[in-house]
């Protein structure tokens, strides 16, 4: 499904050159649940960019679906993104003015679809991650690992086969982290493929593969029997 | 989508409470003067319209000849006797007629007061389309018939039906209503509070003012009385350029010679322009400057507007990143923005639209003006305001905050950089500079009419009472009598009888020569006509020689006079070629008009120079002479008592000496206030204008402040950690600001500088201190900006640094 060959990632300012990714092999096949780890400044965040093609790479190239999407501009990435990709943040993103209904919503309102088929996925989704009872309230009114689920249902609700996940227990307590991962560990059952960074080596464990990184490269890689 | 995105804008507004009320509000007093403005315009350039022939009709007025030095390059009235050569020599013209006002005492059986009369050619009623509620449009047709506003009827009658009814003219001339008319609208010439405020009253033909004033009306080539009024029905097909082409080659051919240094043209205008042209006459552009200013004012307030709603978008760039993530595109994310811009315009708009409601009916009670926002006409005018404000206020904010790639956005980098600061600093320096601009330049015009105004009590103005309109028979004769009463009241001072009083406005200059029959010594000089007791009276020192006196023989002009005594002032010496005030006694100055009866004038006395006629007239050289039958007006000067018992007395005195005609009595303050209305309109309209454009400059500071505040909680913290004073924190805060304040200055006070010298032009005496006044102006623009911020930056300041390093 993705395929990561040679990548580097190079951020310039007027006098200092960092580089994030050094020549970062990798891929990833349709219904796998990779992890991520590494230390903070190892290039974690800035691979996920990448392969969530929200950023370029400086070199290298990147198979999408074995489309070579590392030249592609913004407008051209957007497209595939809103496609084939659910994001889920750590600090969960939810727009503060909207309702969890509608910020669901939000990951179908650039699809051109029905208000109507919108609205049944809505509820589908929210039965699903046993949010429906909240569909009205603000984000400010739910606890973290309920405004988790919320944002889990605003990445699947598109149908998109690839999540990609950027420590999305690191804000919550333990006993919701591992709601969350659950929820993940499900949803992969079903098909979608998930692509997760954490610190955390208990949520690395439900994942089938774990990528180390450090200093922008991978370093090991451990495949666990599923 | 278009709801999703106005739902979001709603919760916007109920999120941010303080920053929505400051943008809506902004806006909406943006609007609220900018609509305004725009309304009193369309109201001041549309009168007559509802005339049916209002794009035939033309008025015929006259290019001043420069020799005439009376101030304006043109006047919207000419001679009567234009008209019949219009008549007789352009046969295509459909109609013409003369409009000629003058006042007159109106009496029924039980009523009697001055009215404006208009004495009018019969075509009148062909030329505009009257509603008649009695009579038609033949009414004129009759020398002895008379036409009458539903209003007059009503006053004098109590009813419309008055048709055949007996109405006197200064207790002599008897007419008979022949028609009655509905009262025309106040959107007219006929009625404007800019021209002439005569109105429609009372229409009697012109054949009846020949008899009544014997005066020749059809062959008149001396006055040029602005209440004077020629219209034309211009041809069906014909334009204003054909009859002004016709109307050239009668004035090369008709005209005669003398008065071709009078008038050296004709001017053709469309009646629609008649209720403006007394500003146009004047050459202030007095409409165009209300259009500037309040599209100025809506300009500040988009800027305003623009300016916090970049700074406020700033906050929202995690949602920005957050949609971009989902797949939205930056045309997507724009027409979000947009669309909260528009929904905010919209809301503003509809605020400012319940204000003109309230404001409108005042304003027309008060200006006596017909203005409506009717809704129906106005609709696409509102509309595309609104769009026009809601996009061009959002686009920048909206451009600069979906610009951002995801990630930055997400991370907020737009927030914690720089990135717009120099568009915003330059925003508030825009806004300062139209601010400061408009404060500088109306100070600098509020203090010239100030000093127009000051310059005025060189006379005592509130302690005199002038009594108008002595000149008719029954009253003239009765002159000397009503002196001798007044003056034996308790606080009557002295009493004068005058041609003219101050502050009336007066071109008249007589020609004079130095040396007797000598053309090329010719001189003019105002004239001033007297009783002895005038400089007592206004306070005027005799500086050298003596005042006029009754006793002696050559004071006074009667029939007999050939030699006639004078006094000139201090600006006349150097005319009549004196050296000094004491060298002018005796010397002698000669009448140039063959037909005068006194050929030499003997100067007894000098005064020194005042400016009678006030407002921008220079000061001229007058000279001033006792001629007991042309005094038109008394001044009264009361000392002490009570003013209005005194005033009590005045009236009984004249009811007792002519019980005739009914007292036209004011106070000299309000001939003087007469004359300064335009001024007056200008400085509360100006000074309106520049509080509301400061106001909101300051309100969009503010609010610009306490959100740059916000933004730099974590900077304040880290800085009072390491050890930094609140003082010097909120200096800080202050400078940031500070900078593009000061530059705007740069900007404002040079263009101040240069559109009040346009404006001071008009005056002859100027103030002074333009320079001082502008860097007053400038400091308070500046004060007020540091206040404003101030108030924010020392709150910040003094809070705890944990709170403020929390706060992220």
């Amino acid at each position: 499904m993705l395929k990561l060959h040679n990548l580097y990632k190079v951020y310039r300012t007027d006098e200092v050159e960092t580089v994030a990714l050094n020549g970062v092999n990798m891929e990833v096949r349709q219904g796998d649940f990779v992890a991520i780890m590494g230390p903070s400044g190892c290039g974690k965040s800035t691979l996920l960019n990448i392969v969530g093609l929200l950023d370029n790479p400086s070199d290298g190239n990147y198979f999408f679906f074995d489309e070579n999407v590392a030249p592609y501009t913004e407008a051209q990435r957007s497209k595939i993104r809103k496609q084939n990709i659910g994001f889920i943040f750590q600090s969960f993103n939810l727009i503060d003015e909207l309702t969890v209904a509608e910020n669901i919503e939000l990951a179908l309102l650039y699809h051109n679809m029905p208000a109507a088929e919108r609205k049944r996925r809505i509820a589908s989704v929210m039965d699903r991650m046993g949010i429906a009872h909240r569909a009205n309230h603000m984000p400010g009114q739910l606890s973290g690992g309920q405004q988790q689920r919320v944002a889990v249902a605003r990445a699947v609700v598109g149908d998109q086969p690839l999540i990609l996940a950027d420590e999305p227990t690191g804000n919550l307590d333990s006993v919701h982290g591992q709601e969350v991962m659950e929820l993940l560990r499900s949803l992969n059952k079903e098909g979608t493929t998930i692509v997760m960074v954490t610190h955390s080596p208990a949520h690395a464990d439900y994942a089938h593969r774990t990528v180390n990184l450090f200093d922008g490269h991978v370093v090991t890689e451990n495949t666990r029997a599923a | 989508m278009f709801w999703n995105n106005v739902k979001i804008a709603l919760r916007n507004l109920r999120k941010h409470k303080i920053f929505a009320a400051i943008n809506v509000l902004g806006l909406a007093l943006g609007l609220t003067v900018y609509l305004f403005g725009g309304l009193l315009t369309k109201y001041e350039r549309s009168h007559d319209l509802f005339f049916a022939n209002a794009d035939r009709i033309v008025t015929i007025g006259s290019v001043a000849a420069p020799e005439l030095n009376v101030g304006f390059e043109w006047m919207g009235t000419t001679f009567t006797a234009v008209a019949p050569i219009i008549e007789i020599e352009i046969k295509d013209v459909e109609a013409v007629a003369r409009s000629i006002a003058s006042e007159f005492l109106v009496s029924t059986g039980a009523e009697s007061f001055y009215e404006g009369i208009r004495f009018a050619d019969p075509a009148l009623l062909d030329i505009f389309d009257f509603e008649f509620l009695q009579g038609d449009s033949n009414a004129l047709d009759d020398p002895s018939a008379l036409l009458l506003s539903e209003s007059a009827a009503i006053k004098y009658f109590g009813r419309t039906d008055v048709r055949g009814e007996v109405i006197t003219l200064d207790n002599e001339f008897d007419f008979h209503i022949g028609a009655v008319i509905r009262d025309v609208p106040l959107n007219s010439h006929f009625r404007s509070s800019l021209a002439e405020e005569f109105g429609i009253d009372f229409v009697v033909p012109v054949a009846a003012f020949k008899r009544m004033r014997d005066q020749e009306v059809d062959t008149n080539w001396s006055n040029l009385s602005l209440g004077n009024m020629t219209y034309v029905l211009l041809p069906e097909g014909f334009t204003a350029d054909w009859l002004r082409a016709q109307m050239a080659g009668l004035y090369e051919r008709l005209v005669p010679e003398d008065q071709k240094e009078v008038i050296s043209g004709f001017t053709v205008s469309p009646v629609v322009e008649a209720n403006t042209s007394l500003w146009d006459m004047i050459g202030l552009p007095v409409i165009d400057a209300v259009a500037l200013l309040s599209f100025l004012v809506l300009i500040i307030a988009c800027v305003n507007y623009t300016n916090l709603a970049t700074a406020q978008s700033l906050g929202r760039s995690r949602e920005v990143g957050m949609r971009k993530t989902m797949g939205a595109s930056q045309s997507q994310l724009l027409t979000q923005f947009l669309v909260e811009s528009l929904v905010i315009a919209t809301i503003a708009m509809v605020i400012a639209i319940a204000a003109l409601e309230m404001i409108i009916p005042v304003f027309n009670n008060a200006a006596s003006k017909a203005l409506s926002l009717d809704y129906l006409g106005t609709l696409p005018w509102l509309v595309i305001t609104t769009l026009v404000v809601g996009i061009f206020a959002g686009a920048y904010p909206a451009w600069l905050i979906t610009r951002a790639n995801p990630i930055d956005a997400l991370r907020d980098v737009a927030r914690k950089g720089k990135k717009g600061t120099l568009m915003r600093s330059i925003m508030i320096g825009a806004q300062f500079a139209i601010s400061a601009f408009m404060l500088a330049s109306v100070s600098i015009i509020y203090m010239q009419n100030e000093r127009v105004k000051d310059a005025s009590y060189e006379f005592p103005r509130s302690e005199i009472y002038v009594i108008d309109r002595l000149d008719i028979e029954g009253i003239s004769d009765k002159l000397d009598t009503l002196r001798q009463e007044l003056e034996a009241l308790p606080n009557v001072e002295h009493v004068a009888y005058s041609w003219q009083v101050p502050y009336e406005q007066n071109n008249a200059t007589t020609g004079l020569l130095k040396n007797p029959g000598d053309e090329a010594s010719e001189f003019t000089l105002m004239n001033l006509n007297m009783t002895p007791e005038f400089l007592d009276t206004y306070d005027i020192p005799v500086i050298a020689g003596r005042n006029l006196s009754r006793d002696i023989a050559n004071d006074r002009r009667d029939d007999e006079s050939t030699t006639l005594n004078v006094l000139i002032n201090e600006l006349a010496l150097d005319k009549i070629g004196a050296a000094s005030a004491q060298d002018a006694i005796n010397m002698r100055f000669y009448a140039s008009n063959p037909e005068s009866k006194v050929r030499e004038f003997i100067v007894v006395g000098v005064v020194p120079t005042q400016n009678i006629v006030g407002l921008f007239n220079q000061k001229k050289a007058w000279f001033y002479h006792y001629t007991p039958d042309g005094l038109r007006i008394a001044s009264v000067r009361i000392s002490g008592g009570n003013i209005m018992t005194t005033v009590d007395e005045i009236e009984k005195v004249w009811d007792r000496v002519v019980p005739e005609y009914p007292i036209q009595g004011r106070f000299l303050d309000e001939v003087f206030n007469d004359v300064y209305k335009i001024l007056r309109f200008m400085n509360l309209a100006l000074a309106g204008f520049a509080f509301i454009a400061l106001a909101l400059a300051l309100i969009g500071l503010f609010g610009l402040a306490a959100f740059m505040a916000a933004q730099r909680t974590k900077e304040i913290g880290v800085r009072k950690v390491l050890g930094a004073t609140s003082t010097q924190i909120a200096r800080l805060l202050v400078w940031q600001f500070s900078k593009p304040v000061m530059w705007a200055l740069f900007i404002a006070l040079p263009a101040a500088y240069f559109g009040s010298s346009i404006y001071l032009n008009f005056f002859a005496d100027r103030i002074s201190t333009q320079l001082p006044i502008l860097a007053v102006a400038g400091a308070i623009a500046v004060l007020l900006a540091w206040g404003t911020i101030a108030g924010h930056a020392i709150r910040i300041a003094r809070a705890d640094p944990v709170l403020a390093l929390r706060y992220e």
